[in-house]
Parts: structure tokens; C-alpha cells; sequence
């Protein structure tokens, strides 16, 4: 069986960690700097005045206006969801994180290590702590699992059978679907708006209405494909952080920390010669909240120039002056996977390249050697950007 | 008789490059791939729309994910909207 851990409004628990005594009060994650004015999850005293997380700012304010608005801390929220996806991994479950507050592991391989499926998503519930209110769903397929969860209190484990799953589906909202709102919005003007009732219809006329989008929301309302859950492999632990006397909104002092953060990680004897191939930047902001940005790296590298150079722009998005600037190496290649380059840039001789080519054209026959000439290069369309043209000259 | 080279050469016509290529693609509910060719996938690096030629009669409507593979490979596919299935895909 599949199971799914679901912690409801994940990123505003993680935010109110610090500020434990806005729990019981209105309050909602503040939109993103630079983001659409929605915001986030509320708590359970604001939805009981009427705000609903992905309201308008504007519009939340008005229904309730004492609503405290929590500014998002996305350094902490990634730092607790991580510690709960550990927590699960050291109690015996592959986890396959699919977004913070989100994880699906398989229960097949430690049923019999806890005595049982109940014992075991017991032993889960326990491995997340009573403070993240979380709940399990269990289902055969992964979206039955997810619906499962999402209907489940909590600390709850809600256990689907396979019998059981076109019926336990069937009276739930279409919200559950990864669609678009205007695809729901179709859906409900046609008078669907229970999965049983999108289930019931012909697969091919959904296709014909709503496209591919609404096809794959169509075959989620019917159960989900059968696919396995692959745990995750672990992440690096290599971190190097420094912390400022003083809050930092220079840029060019940000650069240098960052140039000195590189240097000293890359240093460090725990990377044993393995490239780099996705960096996290975090940094404390002075105000109490937090910045990440994760980058993966179009080739794993150990070239701190390089890392520096991709990670330095990102340092412009820093909404607030820094307290401490931390780099993580979040994913490490093994020893042996940099693919180096057949010939170094620069480096090739024309006129033996010419006199190569003339001998591939006499032991292939014309029209084995091509040239690539660009004629649409702006195109969307990758394959109408350029024509490998024959060349016998 | 000797051929006359300029009439081989106009017969030759050019091919296009990067053209996509048939792949065998699991995708999770969300219709991002989990598998491609076999392979498992490690981290999914970015995901794009491409609409075009929409006045035509065949119109591209693809989703486009470019994904690292356990190997580490950096590879492009793309579900076709149009026509269905999943290809690969150099130089997008």
C-alpha cells in the first residue's frame, strides 16, 4: 500500500515555530515579496472569521481585520521538513518528499517490522511529533492516498482498500484534481463537481472537451495509475555559514562572503572529490525572517568560480539586508560523474579537421558530411530552428 | 558517363536537427516523469509550455521538463498535446 503524510498548511506552522502565540489568534502566511497578493495557509481562527487561504490580501483584510499576517520563512520551513523527513527515514520509511508538508512512502517493507500496517503508520505519525498535526492516508495508488489525506483529521490514518476506492472518491470535490481553475470552472458550469460524477463519463469525450489536462484529471478521479514510490536519496550535509556583526545590503560585501563561502566549502575533506550538482543559498534577513534560493548546475562542478559566478545573481533577490549568509551543497555527483569534453574549446587544427572530413566523405559517399545552418532561431519549435544541410565542398 | 554532380546535389535535401525522438516516459499524477527510458529520474530541473502554430492545422502543444537522470544525464522530453506521447528532445 501507498502512504501519504499530509501536514495542512505546512509553511505557516513552520512560520509560527517562533511565534507560538499567534496559533489560537487570526493570522495568514504573508504573500512573497514580489509575488501575486494572495496569501497562504490561515489558521483555524482565521477561517472561522472568513478568510480562506489564496484570498487577495486586499480582500482578507476587509473580512477580518485584526488578521496578523506572518511573513513566510521559507529557510526554516525547508530546515523542519527536513528534520520530519529524517525523523521518517530513521524510523525505517523510503520517503518520497513531493512538496514541504507532502510525503508518500510505501508500507510494504515495514508492515512486518512493526507489526502490522496500523502499527507501522502509528510508529510514522510518531516519527513527525504531535505538534505538526499531521494525518496518513493509505491507498493502492498514490492519488487515492493524497484524497485520503486530505480527508483524514488530524492524527488520523485513513486506510482506503482497493475495493473501496471508487466509492470512497466519488463524493469528493474536484479541488483535489491538479487542475487548472478555468478547467474547473468548465467542469462545474457543466454540472460536474464530484469526482464520481467526472469518473462516470467517457474518458474519450473529457479528452475532447478539456485536452490532455482534463484527460489525466479524469483518469486521477478514477483511482490514478499504479506507479511505486522511490524514497529519495538523502541529501549532502555540507553547509558553511557566516554571520555578520552587522546586517549586510551591500552587494558587493555579499559577493565577497559569498566568494569566501565557496572557497572554504569546496575545501571541506567530507566532499571526498565529489562535483557539485545543486546549491542551496540561504540567509537569515535582519526583521526575523528568512531567503533560500536552490540552483542545480548545468554541469556538476568543482569550480568555485564557477558556482560563484551562477549563484552571485541570485544575491540581487535579497529582499532585506542579511544577518548570516549560508551555502549549502544540497546534491553531490559520485567521483566519476563529470563527463569531460572531447576537445577543449579552441583547440581544434582546420586544416586537419578539413583533411578528416575529406576522408570521411571518400569512404562514405557523398552526403555523409552535413553543416548546420540556423533559419529559424527564434523559433518556439526546437527542430525548425536549423536544417543540417549536406555539404560536399 | 560521368553524372552530373549538380543534379545529385539537388536531390539531397536537407534534414531538420533536433528532432524529437520517441521515449518511454512514466509520469506521476501530475504528469511529471518519474522514469524516462528506464531510467529513474533524480531531480526535475525546470518545465515549460510551448503553444504554437495554433492557426494551423497541426498545432504544438507540448509540455517540456528537462530532467537529471540517476546517470546524471541532463535530458529534454516533452508530452505531446497534440498527438499524444512522450518524446525526447536535444537543443530546446
Amino acid at each position: 500500500m501507498i502512504a501519504c503524510l499530509s501536514i495542512p498548511g505546512f509553511e505557516l506552522k513552520a512560520a509560527l515555530r517562533a511565534r507560538p502565540s499567534l496559533e489560537l489568534r487570526p493570522a495568514a502566511l504573508a504573500p512573497e515579496p514580489g509575488a501575486e497578493p494572495l496569501i497562504g495557509p490561515v489558521t483555524a481562527a482565521a477561517e472561522a472569521l472568513g478568510v480562506r487561504p489564496q484570498m487577495r490580501l486586499g480582500e482578507a483584510l476587509a473580512t477580518c481585520p485584526q488578521l496578523v499576517l506572518v511573513e513566510p520563512d521559507p529557510a526554516s520551513a525547508e530546515q523542519a521538513w527536513e528534520e520530519i523527513v529524517r525523523g521518517l527515514e530513521d524510523a525505517g520509511f523510503a520517503v518520497d518528499p513531493a512538496a514541504p508538508g507532502i510525503a508518500y512512502f510505501e508500507t510494504r517493507g515495514v508492515e512486518r517490522l512493526y507489526g502490522g500496517l496500523d502499527a507501522a503508520l502509528r510508529r510514522a505519525l510518531a516519527a513527525v511529533g504531535p505538534q505538526w498535526d499531521a494525518r496518513i492516508g493509505v491507498a493502492g495508488r498514490r492519488f487515492a492516498a493524497l484524497a485520503a489525506a486530505s480527508v483524514a483529521r488530524g492524527g488520523q490514518l485513513l486506510v482506503v482498500r482497493d475495493e473501496e476506492v471508487g466509492n470512497f472518491l466519488a463524493p469528493l470535490p474536484l479541488s483535489l484534481l491538479p487542475l487548472e481553475r478555468q478547467r474547473s470552472a468548465e467542469l462545474e458550469a457543466l454540472g460536474v463537481r464530484r469526482l464520481g460524477q467526472l469518473a462516470g463519463l467517457p474518458g474519450g469525450a473529457v479528452a475532447e472537451r478539456l485536452g490532455p489536462d482534463g484527460r489525466r484529471a479524469w483518469g486521477l478521479a478514477r483511482g490514478g495509475a499504479a506507479a511505486r514510490v522511490r524514497g529519495r536519496r538523502p541529501p549532502s550535509e555540507l553547509i558553511e555559514a557566516l554571520e555578520f556583526p552587522e546586517a549586510v545590503g551591500n552587494e558587493l560585501t555579499l559577493r565577497r562572503a559569498l566568494g569566501a563561502l565557496v572557497e572554504t566549502i569546496l575545501a571541506r575533506p567530507e566532499r571526498r572529490d565529489r562535483f557539485v550538482r545543486k546549491v542551496a543559498l540561504a540567509a537569515h534577513l535582519v526583521g526575523g525572517g528568512s531567503w533560500r534560493r536552490t540552483l542545480t548546475l548545468r554541469e556538476p562542478s568543482t569550480d568555485a568560480d564557477r558556482i560563484r559566478i551562477a549563484l552571485a545573481p541570485r544575491l540581487a533577490e535579497l529582499p532585506a539586508p542579511v544577518l548570516e549568509l549560508r551555502l549549502e551543497l544540497v546534491e553531490l555527483t559520485e567521483p566519476s560523474g563529470h563527463q569531460l569534453e572531447l576537445l577543449a574549446a579552441g583547440a581544434e587544427d582546420r586544416s586537419r579537421l578539413r583533411e578528416g572530413l575529406r576522408q570521411v566523405r571518400a569512404s562514405t559517399g557523398t552526403g555523409s558530411v552535413c553543416t548546420v545552418v540556423e533559419v529559424a532561431p527564434w523559433s518556439r519549435i526546437p527542430e525548425t530552428r536549423a536544417l543540417f544541410v549536406p555539404r560536399d565542398d | 558517363m560521368v553524372a552530373d554532380s549538380r543534379d545529385a546535389r539537388a536531390v539531397r535535401s536537407a534534414g531538420r536537427l533536433n528532432e524529437p525522438r520517441p521515449a518511454r516516459v512514466e509520469a506521476n499524477f501530475d504528469g511529471t516523469p518519474w522514469q524516462v527510458n528506464h531510467i529513474p529520474v533524480s531531480l526535475l530541473r525546470e518545465e515549460w509550455r510551448v503553444l504554437d502554430r495554433w492557426w494551423t492545422e497541426s498545432p504544438v502543444v507540448r509540455r517540456y521538463f528537462e530532467v537529471v537522470l540517476e546517470t546524471g544525464e541532463n535530458t529534454v522530453v516533452f508530452n505531446d498535446g497534440a498527438g499524444g506521447g512522450w518524446y525526447t528532445q536535444r537543443g530546446a
